[in-house]
């Protein structure tokens, strides 16, 4: 009898997962979104943000004291990664006006006692106007700047009394790519298969042959064959864009890779395993196939936004902060960032493991719940709809 | 004209039978707002977490410490070992290590140069470049302070001190945000973006579902066989939910959060309308021209997605690869931000924004080329189905 039954459920899961991976392969839209998005989005971004670095941003530069230490001060400047001299104006109203021109997003201005100062042994002040309509202008302004600034001090001064040495190792030169594409790449994944699936999921209630119906043969039991038959189609799918995100694509753009191929392997079991029951759980409010996109777009930057990579979690408000336990990307981004880029080992990625693990359980059970309450509804309409036709 | 009215009845009619398109529309930017505005209404981050470990335990060491702790921008958290701050920097749990070596305060007292040594974590890069800035200012000051004993100590005059401490003095302006507020900067670009977003999406769903549901010669019915008042009659309808959107959006920004704004709210009121009139003019050009509502709307969601990269507000367009840097003037959003940059940084008025306003006007012929298609697709439902 035993044997009889895992055999049975077994050859259930396999029917509902050839029929789960037909319907896939027939869906123009489902591949539209598989192929060009998942496949082709991490490589666009890595071609957008390819260099990543922001360098020689155009300064214009209002001498007054025109003395030997502002002309140094200038060439250094000049020399600098961050900055490069574009104009030397004669005044004010004139650098303001390429700044406001756009030709230049900052100036240097040298009050006419600057080198006086300086020879007397007083503080001399120069000053700086960043644009900030983008805050790497004011990074590189500041940073520039400073860097010159330390290093004329260094002249001028007596020796210092503690001298320091910073360390970036992860991410050297604050480059913006590596920052920005070690959080995107993970969230591709889920948002593709969350589409993706929402769509296909949409689609089957639209034409009245939602899975919930369950396969007949099971009279109304199987739950867990169709949520594990279904589940293995997108995990063994995702399993492999998640291969190709996390571990192709990085190789392919010179993305650094500090952890190890297993390690990224086992990130991805947990990631792409929480993913799908995620995707199941909350796809069960589609009911239209177009739904998706016009109700839930707006939540891919949203939820870029909620793995604390750019906004700091000791900044973030506590209810966004419990909200942001919702999804899977939160805990996968933050494992492949601190696993991949910042060269950790799965110790260092254990509180995101536990975190998708218990997810996963959480998503599981609320993915049959809901397949259990959409098929009672199912079975109460088609009875309705039995009983109003044997009425007339 | 009454074709037009007739239309537009019509459209009414179906936002009340489907609630989608209010919830897609006025839901959608309705939570972004509160979303962006709450998320980042601290504006700057404070309390960054930095660890400390401290090998030397004496005064000094101490002292910084607390000074460290004391700064707006920093909260200290002590670890006993190097390996175990590491580690916590690596998870990401603090965002930098400053090491305190032995014998600091000794090495000190005997002029002997101690090297102060400090890790930061830049992967997250708000987090990491504020403690950054605090460590570097911090370690600085009580180097100066050390110095400062010391030159008092051989009798030099105070006002010469400050001119051997700190020869040159940098006073920053930050034009345009004066404050640094992080969060007037990603909102004022994030929640245009969601509006341009929630436009061609809707758009392309409204203009899409006619074909979808076969109902598209239902509409060319009431208008006579125009498809230029058929699409004309839905477009004013939109626009004027999108406009009372854009409106209220820019309200919200300048008049109720009184982000920086160098000029007055009736040019950015101009620009937000021009992004929804390109918007839609972009809509219309995706379905247009791939007249199948589920591949128009993957497209749109595709290209929508792209439109917060391309503006260039974090990373500048003039960073990008060379080969995608063109690619920007195809956004809408993007000439929106540069509009806004003159408008609202710079106050330039017409002189500086006259470009923009041009090109975003030029995005509204594009769809006269996808109309014929559209016209056929709408009469003859001549596109794959399935």
């Amino acid at each position: 009898m035993k044997d009889t039954y895992i055999k049975q459920w077994f050859s259930d899961v396999w029917g509902i997962f050839c029929h789960e991976l037909k319907t896939i392969w027939g869906d123009g839209g489902f591949l539209i979104i598989f192929f060009v998005a998942g496949f082709g989005y991490p490589l666009l971004y890595n071609l957008i943000y390819s260099h990543g670095i922001l360098e020689d941003t155009p300064i214009a530069i209002v001498d007054n004291a025109d003395c030997s230490e502002s002309r140094r001060y200038i060439r250094e400047v000049d020399a600098t990664r961050e900055l490069r001299v574009e104009c030397k104006c004669t005044t004010m109203q004139e650098a303001q006006k390429l700044m406001a021109d756009r030709t230049v997003n900052g100036i240097i201005y040298f009050p006419s006692d600057f080198g006086e100062k300086i020879i007397s042994g007083q503080t001399a002040k120069l000053s700086i106007y960043a644009d900030m309509s983008s805050f790497l202008y004011y990074k590189n302004l500041l940073m520039g700047s400073e860097f010159v600034m330390l290093n004329e001090i260094g002249k001028v001064q007596v020796e210092k009394a503690i001298e320091y040495e910073e360390n970036l190792p992860y991410n050297r030169t604050f480059s913006y790519s590596i920052f920005l594409i070690s959080a995107i790449l993970m969230l591709i994944i889920q948002q593709v298969m969350f589409y993706g699936s929402s769509l296909l999921a949409g689609t089957a209630r639209e034409e009245h042959r939602s899975f919930a119906t369950l396969p007949a043969q099971l009279h109304a039991h199987g739950i867990g064959r169709v949520a594990f038959g279904r589940g293995a189609v997108y995990w063994l799918l995702f399993m492999g864009v998640g291969i190709y995100i996390a571990s192709i694509v990085p190789a392919i753009c010179n993305f650094p890779q500090r952890s190890s191929f297993v390690d990224i392997i086992v990130l991805l079991l947990f990631f792409v395993t929480d993913c799908v029951f995620f995707c199941f759980t909350w796809s069960t409010f589609i009911t239209k196939r177009e739904t998706v996109f016009v109700l839930l777009l707006f939540m891919s930057p949203i939820c870029l936004f909620l793995t604390g990579f750019s906004w700091p979690d000791c900044a973030m408000p506590g209810f966004w902060k419990l909200f942001s336990y919702l999804f899977p990307s939160t805990f996968g981004c933050k494992g492949f960032i601190n696993l991949n880029t910042a060269g950790g080992s799965l110790h260092t990625i254990e509180p995101q493991l536990l975190a998708m693990a218990i997810q996963t359980m959480c998503y599981y059970f609320l993915s049959c719940v809901s397949l259990y309450f959409e098929n009672i509804y199912i079975n109460r309409k088609k009875q309705n709809s039995f009983e109003r036709l044997t009425e007339q | 004209m009454n074709k037009l009215f007739s239309v537009i009845k019509r459209e009414l009619d179906r936002w009340r039978q489907m609630p989608v398109f209010a919830i897609g529309s006025v839901v959608v930017m309705a939570f972004c707002s509160v979303f962006y505005l709450t998320f980042l209404s601290k504006g700057v981050p404070s309390d960054v977490p930095i660890g400390v470990v401290d090998y030397d335990n004496s005064t000094l060491t101490r002292n910084f410490i607390r000074q460290l702790d004391a700064t707006q921008l920093g909260k200290v958290i002590h670890y006993s070992s190097f390996a175990s701050a590491r580690e916590d920097m690596q998870k990401g749990v603090i965002t930098s290590v400053c090491l305190l070596p032995e014998g600091m305060y000794a090495d000190v007292q005997a002029q002997r140069h101690p090297c102060f040594t400090f890790y930061v974590n830049t992967l997250y890069f708000l987090g990491g470049s504020l403690a950054y800035k605090d460590i570097l200012t911090m370690i600085n000051l009580t180097s100066g302070a050390i110095q400062r004993e010391e030159l008092r100590m051989r009798g030099v005059d105070e006002e010469s001190i400050m001119g051997r401490l700190r020869p040159i003095d940098i006073d920053i302006h930050m034009i345009g945000n004066a404050t640094m507020n992080y969060g007037a900067y990603l909102a004022n670009m994030m929640l245009p973006g969601v509006l341009e977003m929630v436009i061609v999406i809707m758009i392309i769903y409204a203009v899409g579902t006619e074909l979808k549901y076969s109902t598209s010669t239902k509409l060319l019915e009431t208008t006579g066989n125009s498809i230029i008042s058929a699409i004309g009659g839905k477009l004013i309808i939109y626009t004027a939910l999108f406009t009372v959107l854009a409106f209220s959006l820019e309200f919200l920004l300048y008049g109720w959060m009184k982000f920086p704004l160098a000029s007055s709210v009736g040019w950015m009121l101009l620009d937000s309308l021009l992004l929804v009139i390109s918007s839609e003019a972009i809509a219309l050009v995706i379905i247009g021209a791939v007249p199948v509502l589920r591949f128009a709307l993957s497209i749109g969601a595709l290209y929508s997605v792209m439109a917060f990269s391309m503006t260039g507000f974090t990373l500048p367009v003039e960073a990008m690869s060379e080969s995608i840097r063109g690619l920007s003037c195809i956004f809408p959003l993007r000439h929106y931000y540069q509009m806004y940059v003159q408008c609202g940084i710079y106050g330039t008025g017409l002189e500086g924004c006259y470009r923009e306003i041009i090109h975003m006007l030029v995005f509204l012929f594009t769809p006269l080329f996808v109309l014929p298609r559209l016209h056929k697709a709408y009469l003859y439902q001549n596109y794959p189905k399935k």
